[in-house]
């Protein structure tokens, strides 16, 4: 996704977001009249806020999104315990991840600090592991390591990886794409000196499934 | 575990629904003692008054100063120690102006919407980083900027990874310190491994303070450029300006950076003398006029800001006759310093001085007199010094 124009980007995913809305109406209106529909509110309200929690993190990506492709966005680096922020996400999602049935988890050097955007890559692994969860089967898997003057981020999983026909299909249209293309964008955002960071899509080594690499240069 | 039970904590937030949540929040950790405060202005009251172990504070805060402007302020005037944390709580889209503020940034920042259990592994983190740096803190506190180093480097053998923290508090200490080389040191080690804000930062306020101007001048553009939300950079350069004598090109750049945020006390302050000096009187009225509002909240209110105002109207009597509105503000801002001058016999020898000059600019001979008798009789009850005898000898020939 070169040179895309981000209005219809952006208007494309509002849509998507639209129908999500829909969706959430859908189950108030159904707490609503939970006696006459017999629903489970306690598990519906558990949807609910599963759904707001991503609506919210979507439109955090779509933000930021705007912004680095309007070139307004200012990076903020700093020096961060790696281990910590990937802590972080798993901590975020791990409550989406067991309500899907899916275990997340990450793996990294309890020492390594590096150097980049934490709101920015925030952003870019909870995209990614959004993705992972429409993919996986059972497991997904961070990992973090320095390869070579690169901070390397990677998001495992089990699922039937990128080189998949049915998975290239979605990368062209739907939001998988998007986030790819998001994931991109904030990796080369990252520069230190005359080097750019990037993304690579592998299949993966530990789980079988799909492995994308996000390289931060360091 | 961290024990909450004993910490005292304020809560600042202008939204009530958020107050409550969050309050609720902080009770169920074990907080017995939560302040809350609605308003920056509030708050500044709390904090003169009480010390926090937190301080959890929401960037929006209606319409007075904004989270950022509140953290300067108690941060520069040392209004809270450096033990206690500071948790800023954020929109996506304010982030960038308070991370991106390099000077004073909050200890954690925390982006809405945000669940009890983010909010509690956020504390819990912070307070225990907090924990680390517990002697270095201390040692800030008291002032002992060489223990404070040393300690530094007690931390950094023990946990690498706070080694950029630690690194740019030496470099602070070295500054108040006033060993500037080894403070340059510090911070060319440091960007020389990665392109930090704060150690560029430093190293540009080190070379203003070694007086390299020229090179100060040029870093303080860079991160101007590089971050657009440091609005302090401007400062900062005018600073360097008014240093090489470059009055009008700092003017230039105070007018900028009030622009994007006028709210400053400091700037506005800083821009009124400049003016002042400049003789330009009405630029100086205005930047006055409003820090003498920003004053009363703020921890910077002095007599000088009342008094500068007043002599920025003076001297705008001295160029153009006065229009009502100006001679209101006058009276309005006169009344505000006056409590000031019970304490003070330099406040009170200014105020008499400032009336019988802003009278004979106004070639008001009679009030003139007037006002000077007045101050012959503070002077006589010993609250004022003596008026000069080129007043006395102005009104009385010419009287």
């Amino acid at each position: 996704m070169n040179e895309v124009d981000i209005s219809t980007i952006l208007a494309s995913a509002i849509h998507e977001s639209k129908n999500r809305i829909g969706t959430l109406l859908y189950h108030t209106h159904s707490i609503k009249n939970h006696k006459e529909m017999n629903t489970d509110v306690d598990k519906t309200i558990d949807t609910i806020e599963e759904s707001l929690k991503q609506l919210n993190d979507e439109w955090v990506e779509y933000l930021y999104l705007y912004n680095l492709s309007t070139n307004v966005y200012n990076l903020l680096y700093d020096s961060i315990s790696v281990s910590e922020f990937l802590d972080d996400q798993v901590f975020a999602l791990e409550g989406s991840a067991t309500s899907k049935g899916l275990s997340l988890s990450f793996k990294c050097d309890d020492d390594l600090v590096a150097v980049f955007d934490e709101r920015l890559i925030t952003s870019a692994v909870t995209t990614s592991i959004y993705n992972a969860f429409r993919f996986a089967k059972k497991d997904i898997i961070l990992t973090a390591s320095i390869k070579k003057e690169f901070l390397v981020i990677t998001i495992e999983d089990d699922g039937s990886g990128f080189l998949c026909k049915e998975n290239d299909e979605l990368f062209a249209t739907k939001n998988t794409g998007l986030g790819l293309y998001f994931c991109e964008l904030s990796a080369k955002s990252h520069a230190m000196k005359e080097t750019h960071g990037y993304i690579t899509k592998e299949k993966s080594s530990l789980l079988g499934g799909a492995c994308l690499k996000i390289f931060l240069p360091q | 575990m961290i024990d909450f039970s004993k910490k005292k904590a304020i809560l600042i937030e202008d939204m009530a629904e958020a107050r409550i949540l969050q309050k609720k929040m902080l009770t169920d950790f074990g907080f017995k003692s939560i302040d809350i405060a609605m308003k920056a202005e509030s708050a500044i009251e709390l904090l003169r008054t009480k010390s926090y172990d937190l301080i959890l504070s929401d960037y929006n805060l209606g319409n007075g100063k904004d989270g950022q402007q509140l953290l300067e302020e108690v941060r520069n005037s040392e209004l809270i120690p450096n033990t206690s944390t500071y948790l800023m709580v954020t929109a996506e889209t304010s982030i960038e102006m308070v991370m991106g503020a390099v000077e004073y940034q909050p200890d954690g920042y925390i982006t809405k919407p945000f669940s009890q259990a983010l909010l509690q592994r956020r504390l819990l983190k912070l307070v225990e980083n907090k924990e680390i740096l517990r002697s270095i803190n201390l040692a800030l506190d008291e002032k002992d900027f060489s223990k404070a180093i040393n300690e530094c480097h007690e931390v950094i053998k023990k946990h690498p990874y706070l080694e950029g923290k630690c690194n740019r508090i030496i470099g602070e200490c070295y500054i108040n310190l006033n060993k500037f080389t080894d403070a340059k040191k510090i911070y060319k080690g440091s960007l020389e491994r990665q392109k930090m804000p704060w150690a560029l930062f430093g190293l540009a306020k080190t070379l203003f303070l070694m007086k390299e101007y020229d090179s100060a001048e040029k870093k303080f553009k860079q991160l101007m450029l590089d971050n657009k939300f440091f609005v302090n950079a401007y400062d900062w350069l005018a600073k360097c300006l008014i240093a090489q004598n470059r009055h009008d090109e700092a003017k230039t750049v105070l007018i900028d950076a009030i622009e994007r945020s006028p709210k400053s006390i400091l700037r506005q302050i800083e821009l009124g003398k400049l003016s002042l000096n400049l003789k330009d009187y009405f630029l100086a009225e205005m930047s006055f006029r409003r820090a003498v509002f920003l004053a009363k909240h703020s921890c910077f209110n002095s007599p000088e800001i009342y008094l500068n105002h007043l002599r920025s109207i003076v001297g705008l009597a001295s160029q153009e006759s006065l229009m009502p509105r100006q001679k209101d503000n006058f009276k309005s801002t006169l009344k505000k310093v006056e409590p000031f001058q019970l304490e003070d016999v330099a406040v009170c020898t200014s105020i008499h001085e400032i009336q019988v000059q802003f009278y004979l600019n106004q070639d008001d001979k009679k009030n003139a007199a007037e006002a000077l008798s007045l101050w012959q009789a503070d002077y006589e009850e010993g609250l004022a010094n003596k008026p000069s005898e080129q007043h006395k000898v102005t009104l009385d020939i010419e009287g």
